[in-house]
């Protein structure tokens, strides 16, 4: 062993080998550097290029119209984005609404109810469910959701905001659940212990002490999920109904940015004012991606700043 | 000399003769097995038509090793848009995309190749008692006018329409021939309207959802459903080949110009008595040839 030491020891100052081994060095820097370059550029392409494409619509289009207006026909030059800008937000709020709590509940039984042997399983259920192919969900959606939708209320169709929120409340749960997870379980034992030694039930702890405590990561948590949820394409295109109309209720077919992007971009010649609103609509999706993780970014400095 | 002489002219003839027949037999041998046809061609568009093209080039590469072929399915539109973009050599369409139809411009400089014809059906769910739609009820419902099955003769209940989303060759070809050209309803006229991504996805909707109308490729329909008479006429092959049922479309090749060398013999080969009459009708196609 000692021998072998002092043979990697002697090798190591030969000058052929530190040759090499600085040439090594510098090369695994340059791979390094390289595949962050890759990255940023194709990035920075990405939001020039979607950029670049979308603001071309405001060749034709008055920006008042594609904000502002509700009249998506886009056979007769009519390109009023509102009502899909609103969808997607009414969407998403809703679908974080259902999912919140219940995320939440799951985080806080994983984290301080249940009992080691059992969370061995919890933990692997919700990673899986993060795995499977939005597809799936809303193809569930579409053949046990919407059916079970319409027998319980009555309505005709049952295409529409609740169904895909539903949907997307399934998709997201796992992430605020596991986010929030492991938020709760890197606080410091002591503080329950404490709160128990003061005789405060479970509950107490878990609403007064540690939910708090632990709010940073739970917002962080938050914030991925509704990303998640604004960005979700194939799920949501299944259950809305895709009719671009403000609905007047949760059971009235509609359309958000990503389903009306989907369903229609392949179907538009390729330099038309059609295609340029839809891909303004995807700018809008991205630069929204963007604020969210800017808001992610702020979070954590101020739970760094917190700290410290 | 002479003998030799003799003997080259008869060498002469006999070269001359074999000459000759491995030319024939090279023909015949070209015609038959391994032509020396070579290229590659893409095939782009439709995805209705995607077996049919899958099926040809499988055919037709038994006899021409040397073209390759590749055919992928995505939208309608993307066909000529690609053979324009020269991406593709052959565009497959739901349409003829030389002439102007509902939504989409005329493509001027591609040639258009009819092969194969393809029937829609006007279905509704099977909890609907209306048997028959003349046109102008069809545009009433489509439009959004129509709104209970009453006011065409059916039990009261509101109708509830599922239509195929913008670029489906489907939505195109039942506008042009069961709506005679009138537009489908805008957003917000009827609450009961929903728009859908593919066939697949209509038949779900139309089986799955009460009072329900739709339309469909006739080979899809089945089950939970019902096809509603046109005019009159049943939806059948019989009534669209004898030309008494109208509800149908023709599926397109089309070309940047006339097609040439490896392209324009598949597109024979698509066209011919035996792919027509053989792979084509197999597969629940209509062959161009049968129409009256």
């Amino acid at each position: 062993m000692g021998e072998y030491a002092v043979n990697i020891a002697s090798k190591a100052t030969s000058p052929s080998l530190k040759l090499k081994n600085k040439l090594m060095d510098s090369g695994f820097r340059l791979a390094c550097w390289s595949a962050a370059i890759l990255l940023f550029s194709t990035l920075m392409m990405l939001i020039l290029f979607v950029g670049k494409t979308g603001l071309q619509v405001f060749d034709t289009v008055s920006p008042s119209e594609f904000f502002l207006s509700f009249d998506w026909v886009p056979e007769e030059e009519l390109f009023g984005a509102a009502s899909m800008i609103a969808g997607t937000f009414m969407l998403t709020g809703l679908s974080l609404l259902i999912s919140i709590p219940i995320s939440l509940a799951m985080a806080a039984f994983n984290a301080v109810i249940c009992p080691p042997w059992l969370r061995k399983y919890t933990r692997p259920i919700l990673d899986t469910l993060v795995g499977i192919p939005s597809v799936v969900y809303g193809y569930i959606g579409l053949t046990v959701l919407i059916p079970l939708v319409r027998q319980v209320t009555g309505e005709l169709m049952g295409d529409g905001l609740l169904v895909a929120a539903l949907v997307l409340a399934f998709m997201v749960l796992p992430t605020i659940a596991r986010i929030s997870d492991d938020a709760l379980s890197a606080l410091p034992k002591e503080y329950m212990e404490a709160a128990y030694a003061l005789g405060a039930t479970k509950t107490h702890i878990i609403w007064t002490i540690l939910i708090p405590a632990a709010r940073n990561g739970i917002a962080t948590a938050v914030v991925l999920g509704m990303a998640r949820a604004i960005g979700e394409t194939m799920a949501v295109v299944m259950v809305i109904g895709n009719v671009a109309q403000l609905p007047d209720g949760l059971f009235t077919p509609t359309a958000v940015l990503t389903s009306n992007i989907v369903s229609q971009i392949m179907n538009v010649p390729f330099d038309s004012t059609w295609n340029y609103a839809l891909y303004m609509m995807a700018f809008l999706l991205l630069l929204i991606s963007l604020a969210l993780i800017a808001l992610i970014n702020m979070i954590r400095q101020e739970e760094g700043g917190a700290r410290t | 000399m002479n003998l030799f002489n003799q003997k080259g002219k008869y060498a002469k003839k006999v070269m001359a003769l074999t000459l000759m027949a491995t030319m024939v037999m090279g023909l015949s041998l070209s015609s038959y097995a391994a032509s020396s046809t070579k290229g590659k061609i893409v095939i782009a568009g439709s995805s209705a038509l995607l077996p049919l093209s899958q099926q040809a080039s499988k055919e037709f590469r038994k006899t021409n090793p040397g073209v390759s072929i590749s055919a992928s399915g995505s939208s309608s539109i993307a066909g000529p848009q690609s053979v324009m973009k020269g991406s593709a050599q052959i565009g497959a369409v739901d349409w003829d995309a030389t002439k102007d139809v509902p939504g989409f411009k005329a493509f001027k400089e591609l040639t258009a190749y009819k092969v194969a014809v393809i029937p829609f059906a006007t279905v509704v769910n099977k909890n609907v008692d209306v048997k028959n739609l003349t046109m102008k009820q069809l545009q009433g419902i489509f439009a959004g006018t129509i709104t209970n099955w009453k006011e065409v003769g059916g039990t009261a209940g509101e109708i509830v329409v599922v239509n195929r989303k913008f670029g489906s060759g489907t939505r195109v070809n039942y506008q042009l021939k069961a709506l005679g050209g009138e537009d489908f309803m805008k957003p917000g006229v009827s609450k009961n309207y929903k728009e859908v991504g593919s066939s697949g996805e209509m038949k779900t909707a139309v089986q799955t959802t009460p009072n329900a109308i739709g339309y469909i490729d006739l080979v899809y329909v089945s089950g939970d459903m019902k096809a509603v008479a046109f005019e009159g006429v049943d939806a059948s092959v019989e009534n669209t080949v004898s030309g008494k049922y109208k509800v149908f479309g023709y599926g397109y090749y089309v070309t940047k110009g006339e097609a040439t060398g490896a392209t324009k013999e598949f597109i024979d080969y698509v066209k011919s008595q035996k792919f027509q009459m053989g792979s084509l009708k197999k597969m629940k196609f209509i062959p161009v040839g049968s129409m009256k």
